[in-house]
Parts: C-alpha cells; sequence; structure tokens
C-alpha cells in the first residue's frame, strides 16, 4: 500500500479506525452499560419491589400461581429472585426472553409492571446494532474483526510501545490526544484484545462453520448430539398421566448445593406423571458461561435424573472465553472492573476519532484547502460530533423515556426504542448545523445535565436502583468537567485543549 | 508496472482482505479441523477458536503487501487448504 511495512499499517489503522470507529465506539458503550444490565432493567421498572425473600418461599409461591392460573400449560417457566434481579417472573410456553407476568415474592400475587426494553436494550444492541439478530451478529462480527486488526495495527505502529506507556505531555495539543490515545490502548492493551477476541468466540461457529461443514457435512445437529448437548427425551406417554407435582424447595437446595447459587427452574409436563423440573445456576457461578446447563429432576418422585455434565477441555476452553466476555462470574467487584476497562476502552476509540479530526484540522480547515478536502473533513467531524456525544446522548434518553412515557400506552417498548434512535437521529442533525466544537459543547452538556438530573426521577428505593443513579451522576459529572475543557479550549485557542482527554479517561 | 488509480486499489485491497481472509480463515480451520488427531466434536472447537487470527492476518496481509496482485494470496492458498480440509467430500464428488 504505502512504501514501508509501518506506512501501510499507520494507513490502515487510520482509515478502518475513523470509518468503523463510528460504529465500534456504539458497540463498546452498550457493551459497557451491559454489564449492568440487570441493574438498569432494575431501575427501569421501578414497580418491582426489593425483597429479601428466600429463593424457595418464592418458588414455592410461585408454582401455586401457576398451579392456580395456568395447571394445564405444557411448560413453567420461573425466574427466581437474585442478588442482582430481585424480581418473581413466571411464564409458560417456550419463550425464553420477556413475556410473562411479574409476581410479587413477597405475596405471589401478580403485580402490575411496566413494559420496557430495560437495560437488556444496551446488550440486544451491543451484538445486533438492533438489526434482525442474524444479520446484527454478522455486522457486529465484521465491526469485531476490524477492531482487531486495528489493535494489531496499533501494536505495528508504535515500536516504543514501552516507552509510550509513560509518556503523557499535557495541555499539547495534537500530541496530548496522541499521548492519551496511546496511554489508554496500551494500558489496557490484554483488556481490549480478550474483549474484542472473545466476542468473536462467542458466534465462532455462525461466522466460521468450516468445521461443521467440513467433518460433520455442515449438520450442526450432528455436531451438538456429538458434542454430548442432546435433548432430554421427553416420557410423552407419562405426560398423558395425572401426576402430583413434589415440593421443589428441597430440590432446590439440593441443587444449590451442587451448583451454587440458582436462577431460575423449568417444570416441564407439570401435574403429570411425566414431570420433569430443570433447576439451573446463574450464569456466574464460574467462569466458564453456565449457559443452558440445569439438573433434571423427576417432577412426581424428586429423584434427579441427570447432573450437569463436565465439559470436555475443548469445550470448556470456548466456554471459559465466552464467560472472560460475558462478565457474568466474581461478583460486583468483577463487573466493576469490566465497568471502568469497558469505559476505557470507550474513550481510546473516541480519543483516536477526536485525534483523526485534530490532526487534519488545521490543513482542511483552512480556507486554502480544496473544497471537496473540506468536505469530507466536515463530514468527518459531524460524524464525530454524532457518534460519540450523540449516541451517549441517545443512551440517556433511553432512561428517562423509560420513566416519562406514559405506562399504559401501547407498544411501549418500541417507543423507548424510538426514543434512543430519535435522539441519536437529532444528535447528528444537531452536529451537521453547529460548529463541530459548539455542537461538542453543547451535547456534551446536555448528556452531563441529563445524567445527573436522573434522580428527579425518583423510585430510588433500595440500594441497586440509588447506585445506578449515583453511578450516573459520576459519569454525568465527568461528562460536564469535558465540556467544560472543551469549552475553555474553544475561547481560548492558543491555549492547547489536553486536559480534556485526562478528564474523560475517568 | 500499469498503476491503478488509489481508489481502485483501495477496492481491490479491501475486496481481498473482506472475501480472500474469509476464504483463507474457513479454509484454513476445515484444514485444521480434518487434520487434527482429536475427536471430531473437540477437533471443530479447536481447529475453530483460531480461525480470526488467521483472519487478521489475512487482512494485514492485504494491505502490506508490494503489488496489489499478491494482496490476493491468502484467496490463492484458500484453495489447497480446502483441499485437505474437504478431501473426503472431494473423493466422493470425483467418484
Amino acid at each position: 500500500m504505502k512504501n514501508t511495512f509501518t506506512q501501510s499499517m499507520a494507513w490502515l489503522h487510520t482509515w478502518a479506525g475513523l470509518i468503523f470507529g463510528w460504529l465500534l465506539f456504539a458497540i463498546f458503550v452498550t457493551g459497557t452499560l451491559a454489564v449492568f444490565d440487570k441493574e438498569l432493567d432494575h431501575w427501569m421498572q421501578p414497580e418491582i419491589p426489593a425483597t429479601e425473600v428466600s429463593q424457595a418461599d418464592a418458588a414455592q409461591r410461585a408454582v401455586a400461581y401457576l398451579q392456580a392460573h395456568e395447571p394445564k400449560a405444557s411448560n413453567w417457566g420461573i425466574s427466581l429472585p437474585t442478588e442482582r434481579s430481585p424480581g418473581l417472573r413466571v411464564s409458560t410456553g417456550e419463550r425464553r426472553h420477556g413475556g410473562g407476568v411479574q409476581l410479587d415474592p413477597r405475596t405471589g400475587e401478580a403485580i402490575e409492571v411496566r413494559d420496557s426494553v430495560g437495560g437488556n436494550f444496551f446488550f440486544r444492541f451491543h451484538f445486533t446494532l438492533d438489526l434482525p439478530r442474524n444479520w446484527g451478529i454478522f455486522v457486529v462480527g465484521a465491526l469485531a474483526l476490524v477492531m482487531l486488526a486495528a489493535l494489531v495495527t496499533g501494536i505495528v505502529i508504535h515500536k516504543k510501545i514501552f516507552k509510550e506507556f509513560f509518556t503523557f505531555r499535557p495541555n499539547k495539543g495534537q500530541r496530548s490526544w496522541l499521548d492519551f490515545h496511546n496511554a489508554s490502548a496500551v494500558l489496557l492493551l490484554p483488556f481490549h484484545l480478550m474483549i474484542t477476541y472473545t466476542g468473536l468466540v462467542i458466534f465462532m461457529l455462525i461466522y466460521i462453520p468450516a468445521g461443521v461443514d467440513a467433518l460433520f457435512e455442515g449438520d450442526s445437529r450432528a455436531y451438538f448430539q456429538a458434542q454430548g448437548n442432546a435433548r432430554q427425551e421427553q416420557p410423552r406417554q407419562l405426560a398423558r398421566q395425572p401426576g402430583e407435582l413434589v415440593d421443589v424447595a428441597p430440590l432446590l437446595a439440593q441443587a444449590e448445593a451442587r451448583l451454587g447459587p440458582i436462577g431460575g427452574l423449568n417444570i416441564r409436563n407439570p401435574n403429570t406423571a411425566g414431570a420433569r423440573i430443570e433447576i439451573r445456576p446463574e450464569l456466574g457461578n464460574r467462569i466458564a458461561l453456565a449457559k443452558g446447563q440445569a439438573m433434571v429432576f423427576d417432577g412426581i418422585s424428586g429423584q434427579l435424573l441427570s447432573d450437569v455434565p463436565e465439559w470436555r477441555a475443548a469445550p470448556l476452553t470456548q466456554r471459559v472465553m465466552v464467560g472472560l466476555h460475558f462478565a457474568q462470574f466474581g461478583g460486583y467487584p468483577m463487573r466493576w472492573l469490566y465497568f471502568i476497562c469497558g469505559v476505557v476502552s470507550c474513550v481510546m476509540i473516541a480519543s483516536g476519532l477526536v485525534l483523526f479530526c485534530v490532526k487534519r484540522g488545521r490543513k482542511y480547515a483552512s480556507a486554502t484547502a480544496q473544497p471537496s478536502a473540506r468536505r469530507w473533513y466536515r463530514v468527518a467531524e459531524v460524524c464525530n460530533v454524532g457518534f460519540v456525544s450523540g449516541l451517549l446522548l441517545a443512551c440517556v434518553a433511553l432512561l428517562w423515556a423509560s420513566r416519562l412515557l406514559p405506562v399504559e400506552l401501547v407498544q411501549r417498548e418500541s417507543w423507548e426504542v424510538r426514543a434512543f434512535f430519535g435522539t441519536w437521529l437529532l444528535a447528528l442533525l444537531h452536529a451537521g448545523v453547529r460548529p463541530a466544537r459548539r455542537a461538542w459543547v453543547e451535547q456534551l452538556l446536555l448528556v452531563a445535565l441529563l445524567c445527573i438530573s436522573l434522580a428527579a426521577l425518583g423510585g430510588m428505593a433500595d440500594a441497586m436502583r440509588v447506585g445506578v443513579v449515583a453511578c450516573a451522576m459520576v459519569l454525568g459529572v465527568l461528562l460536564g468537567l469535558v465540556a467544560w475543557r472543551v469549552r475553555q479550549a474553544a475561547s481560548a485557542p492558543q491555549k492547547t485543549r489536553a486536559g480534556r482527554s485526562v478528564e474523560a479517561g475517568a | 508496472m500499469i498503476q491503478a488509480p488509489a481508489w481502485l486499489q483501495i477496492f481491490s485491497r479491501s475486496t481481498a482482505a473482506l472475501l480472500g481472509g474469509y476464504a483463507f480463515s474457513y479454509a484454513a480451520s476445515a484444514c485444521l479441523a480434518r487434520l487434527l488427531p482429536l475427536s471430531s466434536a473437540d477437533a471443530v472447537i479447536v481447529a475453530t477458536l483460531p480461525a480470526f487470527i488467521f483472519y487478521t492476518g489475512a487482512i494485514l496481509w492485504a494491505f502490506a503487501s508490494r503489488d496489489a496482485v499478491r494482496a490476493w494470496a491468502p484467496l490463492v492458498l484458500a484453495a489447497p487448504l480446502a483441499l485437505i480440509g474437504f478431501w473426503p467430500q472431494a473423493l466422493r464428488w470425483l467418484a
């Protein structure tokens, strides 16, 4: 491409970084927020009480409710209250997400809860960009690959990687942005590489089904059977005879002793002789993601039918990598570590995007530059504002929408999503009509205000909800400081604008 | 040598990176899955885990190589790798 290897890599890093950086920033921000998805869920649905009911009691009340309202359903799903998700939800049928009825764990009565996409929206956006699922995971996968390439090219072009680790020259304009981009990248390089690579591993057989195509003739069911993930035989004959369900509490205790904290249970063919009780652990009991694992009990005798399988080395390796990405293990300290690392990743991407413009500003924004070059520079500038501060604005707008939209609104969830994308679009338009620096200041200031005033929406009944609001406040104050620094730098152009990069890192 | 316009060079190399890189990592995974002395179920996983490293390597190659033709080398390399990976299928197809 260019004369030397390093030059080629620098070219690739710059342009791939710019063009794909906008969406990568959105993926990293929503991924960082998704670390606290359940907490955001809880905040966005203020009707759910925070209670300290034991799981055994909650499960018995859920079974009683289902017994009274859905005695003939083919499947009962029960999500038990856990540390991060104090609600008790019951559902019937095979729907795994959404739907179902929220119960008060103290009484077992159904409670009216507003429809909300919750923190789950950030999680879904993080791996699909809210596109149809199969399209989305391919687009996000391609972006992750670009991220991986950008990280490796970034390493290649920084020969003095160790020295740059200790280099920060504040208040030196472009130099400071570069130092900051380098420092945030090098400081957490293992995290950046790990999170990007393990993200690709989650759907690796969807992206590259070569092994399944070659060894299993493309038959993914045969592959899953070879992995020992065959579905449990359902006892069809017995499922026609009536039967009386065993008490779930002792089974829960038995499963908890074996698996650690319990996430929920499924009762298949309830009230028949073929009843099966599947009890699943919380995802984060170990590093390897325990998705799809369950202990299966006979629903009449309470006998253990099948235990969770031990994984062989290869599937375990994949599970551990996926678990490292999902960040469900290690409790709250680990969650905070992932959150902070995620914030640093976001700031690294954002600083790289800003650096692109800062570096070229003097050359292309001046009147002597070619009109076409100036126009393209302006596009980059507008997209930077719209995709960085505009996305932050959209995220906080979603939180506001979840509280402000009327509770009885039809299809309330899709209105929340519309609020998210509508705000984002408005932010892009706003960036298009305002001078870049003014647009930065105005949008960042608005994000800061909306974050800080989240407390005004109330509903801080328990520690978890207070935590969400407090975290938003801290982020709001930091973004306010960034906005203030950009403003300062704008009023005194010869005074450089490095300091804000330090604060942006917090 | 003919000097192609810059946009065409970039387009060619980007396509080489995306499609050539995919073909290369797909074929390399298939080949590895076939050759690894593991049970099929394990071989699939062990062979697919490094696929993204192959892909990244191919992307860098597409932009680092000296001339725009050599940027397509991973695509060429994919053919023999795929032949090893899909050896039984190829034999059956020939028979």
